[in-house]
């Protein structure tokens, strides 16, 4: 049997798992709608009166401003995956990188130059360092991705960095080095494959840690520029409890659960399915 | 019992310490019990007055009174030359620190004020032996002066920049307080003489800001950089404490005794007759022994707070209007809550408008005549798309005063004639102007729109997107342009960087001139004329009003500055805020959020017997 069929056989027996991809499915099904322009378009539009209740016309209610908080909450799905998606590969990708070159150059100047930055950056309270480099680009579009790529990639990065070392004196790496192929050809062809059941669980990882980092920046003021979110939502939400409205509070918070639950769920389900242990259960 | 239930298991040790101070506690009272005399006994206790503000002064120095709640304490603290009547509407002024208005030359350059006799600072450590000597004249030229002086890093000197013979040299020469100003004069230890440069009528209305307040030279030096937090003033009130939640005002024993008087502060029975403010006529202010103002910025906090009861005085939250208000023209208070409130709904002395960045060819001047003319059709297109009827709803619960032009309501020139109808949009006019002028979504510019990152102000913004949508204007054309702090966006505005911008000017004194200068090409930024407007027919008649005392004619001539600036579509304007004002029914007083500000603190008196009453027995 087969690597891969193995852990298909570990993911398709976890029911939890499997509820968590379906949801996650869900959600990027109507990601899509948003991106091709079937789904929440009019999510700026202030056609409606101002907080009323969810009806025929507006589903989940209106907000202050008359908008269909249905509307904006698809919308919104769009943003997460927006944000969950750039975030999570390019921190994998660079969190890889750096820490693959920290362990194949392992006690070298590169290595302590990696592990010096990681732990400079690691040191720094994680939301206030995010907060710091959001509110230092702000006006550019891209500072939140920055700001969360520039801090995610520390735990990719000492993962992989363990990981490589332990590869690199494994047989067929030295086999590799015995025939002296390059030191970036054997870490790009032999290490880093060899890396990739880290690489796909910290992606998950940081795909959720994106969507909650980029809601609690988005509520501070600190994240989407233009467009909406569901930080927005709820940061709109907070004027509109003490006047007794909850629809932006309530529709905004169930998605982001039930995004966050559906990743977490299929997240665990991942690890489990690649865990040695279980596999031997 | 139930407390210990509630804390959970105790240890025995932890009984022990609490049953050990318990009984210390109680010894230390005994003898204060005891030797407690029968005057003390029979001292009435302490009136207290509890206020609430929306936000903090960062400083108690009458330099730095730049904001609404520091002017409040400033003017608690210390003395002004003037103020405004109590009661009084349309606002009038009356003397304060001063002993009657002003004596003004023919020429208009020349004013002479007297200070009243007997004033003095508070009794403090920076005076010899602790003691506060009177007030001079010369305190006056030297709180002035300190303006100006680079040291002291003042916000107000801008009143007077200009405008007073020699102390913009003064200034210039190294700000030496030894070197007299000859526009600024003390004759005597109670006479005061101001020369002006050119006429300023508006003179009289700078000298009852907090800026004007007389601060003691001694005091200054005595504390240096802690005198923001060591007030040393000869207000009706000193300072007890002050930190960012909170400052406690306490009666200023020595204060001047003036009987206060219905008529002289403008008493009209009709409109304020409920208020028991009868009881006042022939009492010294200030009326309470203590004011505790708190600080909180939190609207859900700040209300829960008045509800239970903590504070005495509310500006109520917009979110929580549904909650109060039985009907909303007139804004009526809901029964439960007029059990035990008064309400006033005033509106507020500014306005808030929305600005084109003249300066920005994209939508302001542009050296093309042609490309200004289409400029100036998409500015009126913009304007005539602005829904305000829905802004006033949404925002300020619709019982906001919509108008057009840059004179308010609050402003004694504001014609009413004219304004009385709400301003409606014209979406057919709009779009007319634009498919007239050549403007189609391919060529229309795209509009950055300036705030800061708060949540009403993002809304502000899709609203003003939702109408532009509403006349073709493509979504992914109107761009938010975000700052995450107000001085981020004022220094962007200032540098003529934001091409729409609003702004909620509140005016310094109750006339037009003070909304005017705002579209005065000179002002233009970084000065206060942040949309950088320049017309020169109104340039003119600017100069033309501004050495011109109150009249039919220079009302007029504001009146057509107005229509200028309205015809050119310099600016989306306006909307003047109406603020509902709370307080407990148990006190006789008329809060006041505008010019007469924190000078109602020393009227506040507990709801009771009159003063004649009191005198009779």
């Amino acid at each position: 049997m087969t690597s891969d069929s193995r852990i298909w056989r570990q993911l398709k027996k976890n029911r939890a798992g499997l509820a968590g991809l379906l949801i996650v499915a869900v959600f990027f099904l109507l990601a899509a709608g948003v991106w091709t322009g079937i789904l929440g378009q009019d999510w700026s539009d202030a056609g409606g009166g101002r907080w009323e209740p969810p009806g025929k016309e507006f589903w989940f209610g209106t907000n202050l401003l008359g908008q269909d908080i249905f509307q904006r909450s698809i919308y919104s799905v769009r943003t997460a995956f927006e944000v969950g998606m750039v975030v999570s590969i390019f921190s994998t990708v660079l969190g890889a990188v750096l820490g693959s070159l920290a362990g194949w150059y392992s006690d070298s100047w590169i290595d302590h130059a990696i592990l010096w930055l990681k732990g400079v950056l690691d040191s720094i309270p994680f939301y206030l360092f995010v907060a710091a480099v959001a509110y230092a680009l702000q006006g550019q579009d891209w500072a939140m991705h920055i700001a969360m790529i520039a801090t995610f990639w520390t735990t990719t990065g000492r993962l992989v960095r363990a990981e490589v070392m332990k590869i690199k004196s494994r047989e067929f790496v030295l086999s590799a080095r015995a025939i002296g192929l390059p030191d970036l050809l054997i870490l790009s062809r032999h290490v880093l494959p060899n890396t990739l059941h880290i690489l796909l669980i910290q992606t998950t990882i940081a795909f959720v840690a994106a969507i909650k980092t980029e809601v609690i920046l988005s509520f501070l003021g600190l994240g989407v520029h233009d467009g909406v979110s569901w930080g927005l939502m709820l940061a709109e939400s907070t004027q509109e409890v003490l006047a007794g409205h909850f629809s932006n509070f309530l529709a905004a918070s169930l998605m982001l659960f039930a995004l966050l639950m559906g990743f977490n769920l299929f997240s665990d389900a991942l690890q489990d399915a690649y865990d040695p242990k279980q596999a031997a259960i | 019992m139930t407390c210990w239930g509630k804390l959970g298991p105790v240890t025995p040790l932890i009984k022990s310490l609490l049953l050990l101070c318990l009984s210390i506690a109680s010894m230390a009272m005994l003898p204060g019990c005891n030797n407690r005399s029968e005057s003390e006994e029979a001292a009435p206790p302490a009136t207290v007055y509890r206020h609430s503000m929306d936000g903090a002064p960062s400083s108690l120095d009458p330099a730095q009174a730049s904001s609404i709640y520091a002017n409040f304490l400033a003017v608690n603290l210390y003395d002004t030359l003037y103020r405004y009547k109590y009661l009084a509407r349309p606002y009038e002024l009356e003397p304060n620190l001063a002993d009657g208005l002003p004596e003004v030359s023919a020429d208009g350059l020349i004013y002479t004020m007297h200070l009243k006799p007997g004033v003095h600072f508070i009794d403090d450590p920076a005076f010899p032996e602790g003691r506060g000597r009177a007030v001079r004249a010369e305190d006056f030229v030297y709180s002035i002066k300190r303006q100006f002086d680079p040291a002291t890093r003042a916000q107000g000197a801008w009143l007077w920049q200009g405008r007073i013979v020699g102390l913009d040299e003064w200034k210039e020469n190294g700000s030496d307080y030894q070197q007299e100003v000859p526009g600024l004069k003390a004759l005597d230890d109670r006479t005061l003489q101001i020369q002006l440069v050119s006429p300023f009528p508006q003179l009289t209305h700078t000298l009852t800001q907090g800026f004007s307040a007389v601060v003691p030279r001694e005091a200054v030096d005595h504390y240096g950089q802690e005198f923001a937090i060591h007030p040393v003033g000869s207000g009706p009130y000193r300072l007890q404490t002050f930190n960012s939640a909170s400052a406690v005002l306490v009666r200023n024993s020595r204060f001047r005794q003036e009987p206060f008087s219905l008529s002289a502060e403008g008493f009209d029975a009709v409109s304020q007759g409920h208020l028991g403010l009868e009881q006042l006529e022939g009492k010294a202010p200030p009326l309470m022994d203590r004011i505790e103002i708190e600080f909180v910025a939190e609207d859900a906090a700040r209300w829960n707070s008045f509800i239970a009861g903590e504070l005495d005085f509310i500006k109520v939250p917009v979110s929580q209007f549904d909650q109060v208000l039985e009907n909303r023209d007139p804004p009526d208070l809901n029964a439960t809550l007029a059990e035990n409130y008064h309400l006033i709904a005033n509106l507020e002395s500014g306005f808030v408008h929305t600005d084109f960045n003249m300066d920005d060819p994209r939508i302001g001047y542009h050296p093309d005549p042609d490309r200004n003319t289409r400029n100036h059709a998409l500015r009126c297109a913009i304007i005539e798309a602005f829904d305000w009827r829905k802004r006033n709803e949404i925002f300020y619960y619709g019982i906001g005063y919509v108008f057009d032009g840059i004179i308010p309501p609050a402003a004694p020139e504001f014609d009413l004639q004219k304004h009385h109808v709400p301003v409606a949009r014209d979406l057919e006019k709009a779009r007319n102007l634009l498919s007239d002028h050549g403007w189609n979504a391919e060529n229309l510019p795209v509009i950055e729109y300036g705030f800061t990152s708060s949540v009403t102000e993002r809304q502000m913004f899709e609203q003003l997107r939702s109408f532009l949508g509403e006349i073709g204007y493509p979504q992914e054309k109107v761009k938010p342009l975000t700052f995450a702090t107000y001085g981020d966006y004022a220094r962007a505005y200032l540098n003529r960087e934001v091409m729409l911008m609003t702004i909620g000017w509140t005016m310094d004194y109750p006339d037009a001139e003070n909304t005017v200068q705002l579209f005065y090409g000179p002002n233009a930024s970084p000065g206060s004329n942040t949309a950088n407007y320049n017309n020169s027919r109104f340039n003119q008649l600017y100069r033309e009003s501004s050495g011109m005392q109150p009249s039919a004619g220079r009302t007029a001539i504001y009146r057509e500055m107005n229509q200028i600036v309205i015809d050119d579509c310099a600016t989306i304007s306006g909307v003047s805020r109406r603020l509902i004002l709370l307080w407990n029914r148990d006190l006789a007083a008329l809060p006041d959020r505008s010019f007469v500000g924190g000078f109602f603190f020393r009227f506040v008196a507990p709801r009771g017997q009159s003063g004649a009453a009191q005198a009779a027995e």
